[in-house]
């Protein structure tokens, strides 16, 4: 009996939580699905069943699969920098024999990461801008002034400078996280591997590489899902132009709804990303599972 | 699966699918239509979405419902002030949720036809129509343009119109005289550039600044009647050569004629209206409303500024006396429970006095009530920019408003292609086709 009461107070405490949960992020799951299959005329209210129509629209929009493509460039160059890049530099600040060395590094490092994302593409916004933007004005005072170009105005380059911005934002956070990871590992290891003549590069290769890669596992999945809710950076610096050669899923998703009025189309698009984004955090719960470190 | 389990996935299956079957819905029930012309009660809150958000644009509203309260005790005049951007999510927002105030702004074209197709806009013809008093204080295109079979709904507040803004400085200076051509146009830049400036300063970073140029392109190489068939996805072609020779010659104006060529892309809009304001650009391409933006203050300033229409090119087969532009103005909400209220409001908006103050400096919004503006109250260019938006033979409205949004969505990114050189005339033709077609 006594146990009963108790489940059953426990049932009441986790109640109003869960009642929060459902109505804030599983009832608008569920709706998103449901608008997903409509056509949706929000002036006049009506809305058609149109099964999975919207769905089949999607394999044959061009520019769905471009933004596809680019959430996909966007996670390829995003695992480069932020967990490799990021993992080396963090090695490479750790060897630093001066305590105080190491703090101001790490600052430095993590500087940009503390700029919003808005703000921190309004910025590179200037500094891209073609004719008075200072990265033009480095390229030319330096004799590159063939290189200097419109970034974001071009179809070529825009979509690589919105991912630089992203990368120099991103980069001091996922440092400092394998900073952390690096700071855990005990100083022991490292020195057996030196009486035993490991080099610096094998010590990395060896010791600090395989003893962080739960944070490696854990980093990795985190920018592949970051990389696909993109869509702050996008909206600021080109929002998706020229002709639609910036579109990331979650750009298209919003154009297709607040500009082209088909917000069926866009509750498609948001249900494919809610599931490759459910899919990384699958992945993700497994990986910190399996490949915990233990000493 | 466990027995519960199994129970507990069959009923939020089973819940799933009742809520499924359940939203292929009607529209929303009408209410009942107001009497617009009926004796408004003074008592309430009246909601406002306005697109006077900043400065100095803000005040003006906020000033007429403080007067307004002033006049009526019982009355609160809630304000939702939003910019030019912003208002476009907020107003489809506030649809979707069935949430639109008592008053809201709007574009004229596609954008209004929305809400009045939707049962949203107010039919105001009883109060604003044609031969109605309050009617007789507008000009009548300002109000035609908010017409839609024979009926009429919206309340125009000011005259818009896109013009080629000039430093005359510049053009003294390069030993040139307004060009009568768009071929002396283009003529025009080379000396204009050897004088030391950019020719014409241009920013297409968000799209639609392109689609200005290509409007009124379209407008003097396209007969009107064809362009507005064009228009409506249901009865367009978009097969006249015109198209694709005002494509062309819009690529070439920006690969001749600015600095930027195909980076412009990259270059914000309000940029390229710097660059003009600080007298380093001799041209720029602008709307009525942004003629206050040149001041004494400023590098270019009112004595040295001048416009003229983009002018026509040699041989064009359209309508030479068109001028793109529309105004700009307000719909009721059709669903309010104080329309008469919100018609009392927006008369005391238009009165002759508010009509004059919204004209003038600092706010420079040349109204559309017959008289408000003159050169004394809002500067020689507004009152020139006004005059020939009055006197034009065709009032090409935006493209990017006066067609259904998915056209207007493939204009804009072939705009875009056309300026970086990525996509040709015919086929940023082909693609617009293309759209049209999709949106049948």
């Amino acid at each position: 009996m006594r146990a009963i009461v108790r489940r059953t107070l426990g049932l009441a405490w986790v109640l109003p939580a869960l009642v929060l949960v459902g109505v804030f992020v599983y009832l608008p799951l569920v709706q998103n699905f449901q608008f997903s299959t409509l056509e949706w005329d929000i002036y006049s209210g009506s809305q058609e069943y149109v099964g999975l129509d919207n769905y089949r629209r999607l394999l044959d929009d061009p520019v769905f699969w471009s933004s596809f493509g680019n959430n996909l460039l966007y996670a390829v160059v995003s695992i480069a920098f932020q967990v490799f890049g990021a993992l080396v530099l963090a090695a490479l600040i750790e060897s630093v024999r001066s305590e105080r060395w190491r703090r101001s590094l790490r600052a430095v490092y993590f500087i940009p990461s503390a700029i919003s994302l808005t703000v921190a593409g309004l910025l590179f916004y200037f500094l891209y801008e073609p004719s008075l933007g200072p990265l033009n004005h480095l390229l030319r005072a330096v004799g590159l002034g063939e290189l200097a170009q419109a970034w974001l105005g071009q179809e070529s380059t825009a979509m690589s400078a919105i991912i630089a911005m992203s990368q120099w934002q991103g980069f001091g956070y996922s440092t400092l996280l394998f900073a952390v990871a690096i700071q855990r590992i005990p100083g022991e290891v490292y020195g057996a591997a030196a009486i035993d003549g490991v080099g610096p590069v094998g010590r990395f290769v060896h010791v600090t590489f395989p003893l962080v890669r739960e944070m490696t596992g854990l980093m990795a999945i985190v920018t592949v899902s970051g990389s696909f809710q993109v869509f702050n950076e996008v909206m600021v610096m080109t929002a998706g132009g020229p002709n639609n050669s910036t579109q990331v899923l979650g750009t298209w998703l919003y154009r297709s709804g607040f500009v082209r009025n088909d917000f069926g189309y866009a509750a498609a698009i948001a249900t494919v990303l809610f599931v490759i984004t459910l899919g990384i955090a699958l992945a993700q719960l497994w990986v910190t599972r399996s490949r915990r470190v233990e000493w | 699966m466990r027995p519960r389990a199994l129970t507990t996935f069959a009923a939020i299956v089973g819940t799933s699918v009742l809520t499924l079957a359940g939203c292929a819905g009607e529209p929303a029930a009408k209410a009942p239509a107001a009497d617009v012309a009926a004796t408004p009660e003074f008592s309430g809150t009246l909601s406002i979405l306005t697109k006077f958000a900043g400065d100095p644009l803000s005040s003006y509203f906020e000033g007429i419902a403080a007067e307004y309260q002033r006049m009526h005790p019982g009355v609160k005049v809630e304000l939702i002030q939003e910019t030019d951007q912003s208002i476009k999510d907020k107003t489809k927002t506030l649809t979707a949720s069935d949430a639109l105030p008592d008053i809201y702004f709007t574009w004229t074209g596609n954008w209004a036809e929305n809400f009045v197709r939707g049962g949203r806009a107010a039919d105001l013809t009883k109060v604003i129509g044609p031969g109605t008093p309050w009617g007789g204080t507008f000009g009548q295109a300002a109000l035609s343009a908010f017409a839609y079979d024979g009926k009429y709904y919206g309340i125009p507040l000011y005259n818009n119109g896109k013009f080629m803004g000039y430093n005359k400085a510049a053009f003294d200076r390069a030993g040139i005289g307004v060009p009568a051509s768009f071929e002396e146009l283009l003529a025009a830049c080379a000396p204009l550039r050897k004088a030391g400036y950019e020719p014409v300063t241009f920013g297409n970073k968000d799209g639609w600044p392109a689609l200005h140029y290509l409007q009124q392109l379209f407008a003097y190489h396209v007969p009107a009647d064809v362009l507005n068939a064009d228009f409506k996805p249901g009865t367009a072609k978009l097969d006249h050569p015109g198209y694709v020779t005002a494509l062309g010659q819009f690529k070439t104006l920006v690969d001749e004629c600015t600095d930027t060529r195909d980076g412009t892309n990259g270059v914000l809009y309000s940029s390229a209206q710097e660059k003009f304001l600080n007298g380093k650009a001799a041209m720029y391409y602008q709307e009525i409303l942004e003629f206050a933006n040149v001041t004494d203050e400023r590098e270019l300033t009112p004595e040295n500024f001048g416009i003229f229409p983009l002018p026509v090119p040699q041989g064009a087969g359209g309508d030479p006396g068109a001028i793109e532009g529309a105004p700009e103005g307000y719909l009721i909400n059709a669903r309010s429970p104080r329309v008469a209220l919100a018609v009392d409001f927006m008369k005391f908006a238009t009165g002759r006095e508010n009509a004059r103050k919204l004209s003038a400096a600092p706010y420079a919004q040349p109204s559309t009530v017959v008289g408000a503006v003159t050169e004394e109250g809002s500067g020689k260019a507004v009152s020139e920019g006004v005059e020939l938006v009055n006197k034009a033979s065709y009032l090409a409205v935006w493209l990017d408003t006066v067609t259904v949004p998915e056209v207007a969505d493939a204009w804009l990114a072939g705009g875009e292609a056309l300026v970086s050189g990525s996509s040709t005339p015919e086929k940023v033709l082909e693609s617009v086709r293309q759209a049209s077609a999709a949106a049948k």
